[in-house]
């Protein structure tokens, strides 16, 4: 199927790329960098609050308080001093302290006992989240006081039985930026190096066919870019505990044929672009909006309205939701036909497009 | 017969400064070239000299007239031409990371032949750089290595393109030696050049061309006699050089 000159040729350019280490290790650091922060900055789950306690009871009843709220681990609770706690607060150490007056207890039954709840004004936010869950805990200890049941209880049930963290969401689409990058940067930016060297002019000298060229091109890339999303994706798994749901040759398959589709649009750029600062403003006009509209870093949804028709159609958008639906709620083939019909029409597009600009006797001058 | 017969060759360009406006690079250039010659062509820059070799290399469309290299036809078969030809172009880079040996097996592979790398390595003088890259190669040692890369398919013609511009003594001489041997071993060699001395020293004919055109040919004996001025115009001897600025004028190109 593929002659011995397109092997060979395959060869060099798997060579060219293996050898050029700074080039390997930038396409990998960017992705690895923003796995790593964002799977640490956002572990998906909360840290638990600070709150001080200064217990100016020396009942059972506000032992008893204390305990069950540093039994929470929605709580990080400090006992002591008030003054002491109250500079923690101020200097942003604590979220909140909790004042039990002398008492806490006398008049259980009777009247209410006060808790006076000190926080800073900066930190009042979080105070939505703390007082009900406050509220909950003096309940449960009024319960127990008063011997009564509640009268409901709830259970949380997680119909998705998975966790969706950010950086689960953020993986896939990683995953499609690096290999637009990947296959633009081998088709689009080689060519124009490689014109600018007078390399593909040598090239046209000899009875090198233009398939040749592209064949090898598009087969070394190809496997480039598996090769390094499949290093991308055992460092998530395996160090950062990223979880592919999907089925992965539905995933290798979008991602060959977005590949097949940059790599066409990288073709076309190429061409077009007699420079390498040409090629450099050109790419940035394919790949930018893209970064940032495709749905890479936060959800198309989150977008302003009028723009997200455009931001759906993008070739980088199509890729990054079947790449997420697959990986994140494990859907077929099947069920992301949208994004394979959207794949299909910019491979369409892309292909005729690369057909008509790349002529070898214009470009290799 | 000759190996080369160029007749009529025209190429057309837009105006740089006016693009609707054409010029012509190549006007009516016509050359026989025979079999084991060594053939220069000399002009002042922009004469059409590169443009002319690359129309006959088939790296350049032709707009008029015909090339038949070894009785093929450049304008119908351009890529049966390729097989026949060696080629050595201006620029001389090479892919990055990849060895000197390396590369001579992927030109073996675009003629998919399995010429060995060493032994054309050996040709050049350039066997111990076998895994040298070529940007670490010094000027001559480059120029020696794409004289290499051109033999990978043992051409019939050899075609270089001003290949001791920027050499130093040294390194021309070495070059003109390789160039010699190549013509012995019955190759034939079109080269462009600017140096009076190598046209002289190498050519058995020349061509001299400008603006387009041949303006006279012939060997540089025949093109001393007939053009260099007259001993009291230039005292000492009357050289190529005479003849070259007389031919094309003191005018400065470029």
């Amino acid at each position: 199927m593929l002659t011995a000159l397109q092997r060979h040729l395959t060869s060099v350019f798997l060579k060219i790329f293996w050898r050029d280490r700074r080039s390997i290790f930038f396409s990998l650091f960017f992705p690895v960098i923003f796995m790593t922060v964002f799977s640490f900055a956002n572990s998906g789950e909360q840290d638990p609050i600070s709150v001080g306690i200064v217990n100016n009871s020396s009942s059972a009843v506000a032992t008893d308080f204390a305990d069950m709220l540093i039994a929470n681990p929605l709580f990080d609770v400090t006992v002591g001093e008030e003054a002491r706690l109250r500079e923690e607060l101020i200097a942003g150490d604590q979220t909140m302290v909790l004042v039990l007056p002398e008492d806490f207890d006398t008049n259980i039954g009777n009247t209410t006992s006060e808790i006076n709840v000190v926080v800073d004004a900066a930190q009042v936010s979080q105070l939505g989240l703390i007082m009900p869950l406050l509220e909950q805990t003096l309940l449960s200890i009024e319960r127990e006081f008063r011997d009564i049941e509640p009268m409901f209880s709830i259970a949380i049930e997680d119909v998705q039985a998975r966790s969706q963290r950010y950086i689960d969401f953020l993986l896939p689409g990683l995953m499609a930026f690096t290999l637009m990058q990947l296959s633009i940067a081998g088709s689009g930016f080689n060519i124009v190096e490689y014109r600018r060297k007078g390399i593909l002019k040598r090239l046209f000298v000899t009875p090198i066919e233009p398939r040749d060229f592209i064949t090898a091109i598009v087969l070394a890339r190809m496997a480039i870019v598996l090769v390094q999303l499949s290093v991308l994706i055992m460092f998530a798994v395996l160090l950062l505990d990223i979880r592919i749901v999907g089925n992965f040759f539905a995933y290798y398959l979008v991602v060959i044929l977005g590949t097949i589709v940059f790599l066409c649009q990288g073709f076309c750029l190429g061409s077009l672009a007699k420079t390498q600062e040409a090629i450099g403003a050109l790419g940035n006009i394919v790949i930018m909006p893209q970064i940032f509209l495709s749905g890479i870093f936060y959800p198309i949804e989150s977008m302003p309205e009028w723009i997200q028709p455009v931001a759906h159609l993008l070739p980088l958008s199509f890729v990054s939701t079947g790449m997420r639906e697959i990986a994140n709620a494990g859907a077929t083939l099947l069920e992301i036909y949208p994004s394979l019909i959207g794949i299909m029409v910019w491979f369409v597009i892309s292909f005729v497009a690369a057909t008509r600009l790349f002529l070898w006797k214009e470009v290799a001058n | 017969m000759p190996i080369i017969e160029v007749s009529d060759l025209a190429k057309q360009y837009p105006l740089p400064d006016n693009k609707s406006e054409k010029f012509f690079a190549v006007n009516g250039v016509s050359l026989a070239i025979e079999a084991g010659e060594i053939f220069g062509i000399l002009g002042p820059n922009g004469a059409g000299k590169t443009t002319t070799l690359e129309m006959m290399e088939g790296l350049n469309d032709i707009d008029g007239g015909t090339a038949l290299i070894d009785g093929i036809s450049v304008n119908d078969n351009p890529y049966k031409v390729k097989e026949v030809i060696g080629v050595q172009l201006q620029a001389n880079e090479y892919f990055d990371n990849i060895n000197l040996e390396e590369l001579l097996s992927l030109f073996a592979a675009l003629y998919n032949n399995n010429a060995d790398p060493i032994a054309l390595l050996k040709k050049v003088q350039l066997e111990e750089k076998a895994k040298a890259k070529p940007n670490n190669l010094s000027g001559g040692q480059k120029q020696r290595f794409s004289i290499a890369c051109a033999l990978v398919n043992e051409p019939k013609v050899l075609f270089l393109d001003e290949p001791t511009t920027g050499l130093d003594p040294q390194a021309k001489r070495n070059l003109w030696d390789l160039v010699r041997k190549l013509n012995k071993a019955g190759m034939t060699i079109v080269l462009t050049t600017h140096n009076m001395e190598e046209a002289e020293e190498l050519c058995d004919r020349i061509a001299i061309m400008d603006k387009g055109k041949i303006i006279a040919e012939g060997t540089p004996q025949e093109l001393i006699l007939e053009y260099a001025p007259e001993p009291p115009e230039a005292p000492l001897h009357g050289d190529l050089e005479d003849v070259f600025l007389v031919l094309t004028g003191h005018e400065l190109r470029e």
